[in-house]
């Protein structure tokens, strides 16, 4: 009995319990006493708010909200904002990334003092000043009769960038989705059937094509395929508008990102061992082909941890967005709070969007570095 | 960035002072501020014209600082005696509910949900907000239906967002809304054009004007969109303290109507003219033992910031920069919707 007491395993096991029950007994605690005292003060609490309507519309929103909308619908308008610039933040700042990263490395002198002069400006500065910035910018631009036009079909003015958009209805959007899923299992099933390269090429095609005989048959006749954005009164119509506020927050995360995903891909360029590169030279590989076959490759996998940690991080930066004005997660969470008051649940509210759209961000960020991984050794 | 660590801030605040035991207890706010010899009045964080402002010296100073001054005088015998909490909209409903501060004297809406869901009460009225719009001068608009297709602005997270709503709904006029957390983006955003109009209370609008690089480029249409009473706040079941602050507003509107100013309450004290004067004057006792104060409460107060009128045009009135006409904000016998209530 003492031996299993003594056992160090037995031990660690037994202290492990008794710190996790004192964490729980310490969390019980605080949310009990929390309660009691919110009671004491006569505060209503609960999720029941989520139900009511908000009296106050959006600026900003992918889904359609209005000021009847309740307080979880324009919630999840925000979280779905927030994904939007995220996302789109993500791709930018690494295609821009790419491109520094590679002037970095570059041999050439001109091409590596630009690159490093990026990163130094793009780094250095604090990201709510660039956002400010590039939102002053944008404000700053004409008023929209006066807008810089590029042929009559888009414009920047401040208002924002209005460009000519695609006419799309539910149904398109479900026959684009439908056609998608269809050429990913097509291609899945190709891989399987040992289809030719020819052979798959020629099955996407025909997926395409009908998607496109499907959308030009289902819509209504003679609806524009295309909306072309015109001046009427004191605003544009048609077309889609990107407004100065999500331009400012994307232009200005994207390029401090940017920054940072540079000098990560540059690190994952730079842990490529030269040796490598030499060898695949003197197979006659072209230089870009090196780079395609052997150095992007093994690139990604020394950049991926740190590009993981940078790509939470750019999410969690898009709540700069409530500076300006943009209806991000953090700033519809900051209204609601002030509008009903139920400071407690929405501030859990804000957390829990943010662990789960990071966790999703850094579980398939984990995913594919498992695919990537060196299966055994060299 | 700074509003928003702000606002996490006194949501972390709130979350962890109302899981400490003992956290401010209702009811005995009075006393505790008679303790601490200070009350902990709201500010803005930046500056809300008029209001709530910090001058170039660092001092607070607006109408509603001028109330907490009025507030800490009636309680403590001092206008000096109070503490300015520099506090954004959204976190002023945290913070009183935490006990960071007292009171909220912030130009606050009295409505139903914060009077009964947020465990708050409120003061009668101390101030008229009217809710005006106000446009662009070179679009020429002349009623608020001219504005259709514009861009609105307002403050996030205010009762204007969703007053707006109401009225531009209501009258079947399209727009395009967008709100600023800060006043200082908020009012850039407006001066670089990128609003086509800025919805909002009278006195913040014609404030926001004056400041303007050009104020004539800045036109107020003259459609009142609603009304909005605006309350002193104290927590649910701060009674004793409640009664103290309707009963200085109320001191303070009698004083005008009375007439007694900042430079002739001696003379009145010396001669009261009416029974009424005697006791708002504390020559006749009885006005501060039923609150829990001294007798010279008002005349305190008075003396220390004037009656209401005074207050009015010394920060956003005649004797302000602002120049804002008294309007409904006048004594119900010059045309006003406020009075004072029976001192008996």
């Amino acid at each position: 009995m003492t031996a299993f007491l003594r056992s160090k395993r037995v031990h660690a096991t037994i202290l492990q319990c008794v710190f996790f029950a004192a964490l729980v007994a310490l969390f019980v605690f605080l949310g009990t006493t929390g309660q009691r005292n919110i009671e004491a003060q006569g505060m209503a609490t609960g999720f029941g708010f989520l139900e009511r309507s908000t009296g106050w519309p959006m600026a900003f929103s992918m889904i359609e909200t209005s000021s009847r909308s309740t307080y979880a619908q324009v919630l999840w308008a925000g979280l779905l904002n927030t994904l939007l610039v995220g996302v789109l933040t993500l791709v930018f700042a690494t295609l821009l990334g790419l491109v520094v990263a590679f002037l970095r490395v570059s041999t050439n002198l001109l091409a590596r003092f630009a690159g490093t002069t990026f990163v130094e400006i793009f780094r250095n500065v604090p990201a709510i000043l660039q956002v400010v910035f590039w939102y002053a910018v944008l404000t700053h631009t004409p008023r929209p009769r006066d807008a810089y036009t590029l042929g009559e079909v888009a414009f920047l003015s401040n208002r924002g960038l209005v460009l000519p958009a695609p006419v799309f209805s539910g149904t398109d959007l479900l026959t684009i989705l439908a056609a998608l899923l269809a050429a990913f299992g097509v291609l899945a099933a190709g891989r399987k059937l040992n289809l030719t390269r020819r052979g798959r090429i020629l099955v996407v095609a025909t997926v395409i094509a009908l998607a496109v005989v499907l959308w030009l048959t289902g819509r209504v006749p003679d609806a524009p395929l295309v909306s072309v954005p015109e001046l009427a009164g004191l605003r544009f119509v048609g077309g889609m508008t990107l407004s100065p506020e999500f331009l400012g927050l994307l232009v200005g995360l994207s390029l401090f990102g940017a920054a940072y995903v540079g000098e990560i891909i540059r690190g994952g360029l730079l842990s490529v061992e030269k040796g490598k590169l030499e060898a695949g030279a003197a197979l006659g590989l072209s230089p870009w082909q090196v780079n395609r076959l052997i150095r992007i490759p093994l690139a990604c996998r020394a950049m991926l941890p740190s590009l993981a940690n940078q790509y939470i991080w750019l999410m969690k930066a898009t709540t700069l967005g409530l500076v300006i004005g943009f209806s991000d997660f953090f700033a519809i969470v900051s209204t609601s709070i002030n509008q009903s008051g139920q400071t407690l649940e929405l501030i859990g509210i804000l957390m829990a969007g943010f662990l789960l759209l990071n966790y999703a961000l850094g579980t398939s960020m984990n995913l594919v570095n498992r695919r990537l991984k060196l299966k055994g050794g060299h | 960035m700074t509003s928003k660590i702000v606002t996490l801030a006194a949501g972390v605040a709130l979350a962890v002072s109302a899981a400490l035991p003992a956290t401010a207890q209702a009811g005995d706010t009075l006393s505790a501020i008679q303790e601490r010899g200070s009350l902990l009045c709201t500010g803005h964080n930046g500056s809300y014209l008029g209001f709530a402002e910090v001058d170039d010296q660092g001092k607070w100073q607006g109408f509603d600082i001028e109330f907490c001054r009025a507030l800490a005088t009636a309680i403590l015998g001092s206008p000096d005696a109070v503490q300015i909490v520099p506090i954004s909209w959204a976190q002023r409903f945290p913070a009183i509910q935490s006990g960071d501060i007292d009171v909220i004297i912030k130009v606050t809406g009295w409505t139903q949900s914060r009077d009964t869901e947020l465990g708050l009460q409120f003061s009668l009225p101390y101030f008229i907000g009217p809710f005006y719009v106000m446009a662009q001068s070179e679009l020429g608009a002349e009623s608020i239906a001219d504005l259709e297709g514009g861009v609105f602005c307002a403050n996030a997270g205010t009762t204007v967002e969703r007053v707006l709503a109401d009225y531009l709904e209501s009258n079947g006029i399209e727009y395009q809304p967008l709100s600023f957390e800060s006043g200082e983006e908020l009012r850039a955003a407006l001066y670089a054009g990128r609003c086509d109009a800025l919805a909002g209370f009278g006195p913040f609008l014609a404030a926001t004007r004056v400041n303007a690089p050009d104020p004539d480029s800045l036109t107020i249409i003259g459609e009142v969109i609603q009304l909005e009473p605006e309350g002193i706040v104290v927590r649910e079941g701060d009674d004793a303290l409640l009664d103290v602050v309707n009963w200085m507003v109320s001191a303070l509107l009698l004083a005008e109507q009375e007439g007694i100013t900042q430079a002739n309450v001696d003379e009145f004290r010396a001669s009261p003219p009416s029974p009424t004067i005697e006791r708002l004057l504390g020559v006749s006792p009885g006005v501060g033992e039923r609150l829990g104060l001294s007798d010279d409460w008002a005349y305190n107060v008075i003396s220390a910031v004037g009656n209401y009128g005074e207050i009015y045009d010394r920060t956003v009135g005649e004797g302000s920069r602002y120049k804002l006409p008294r309007g409904l904000n006048n004594l119900w016998n010059n045309g006003g919707l406020l009075y004072p209530l029976v001192l008996d």
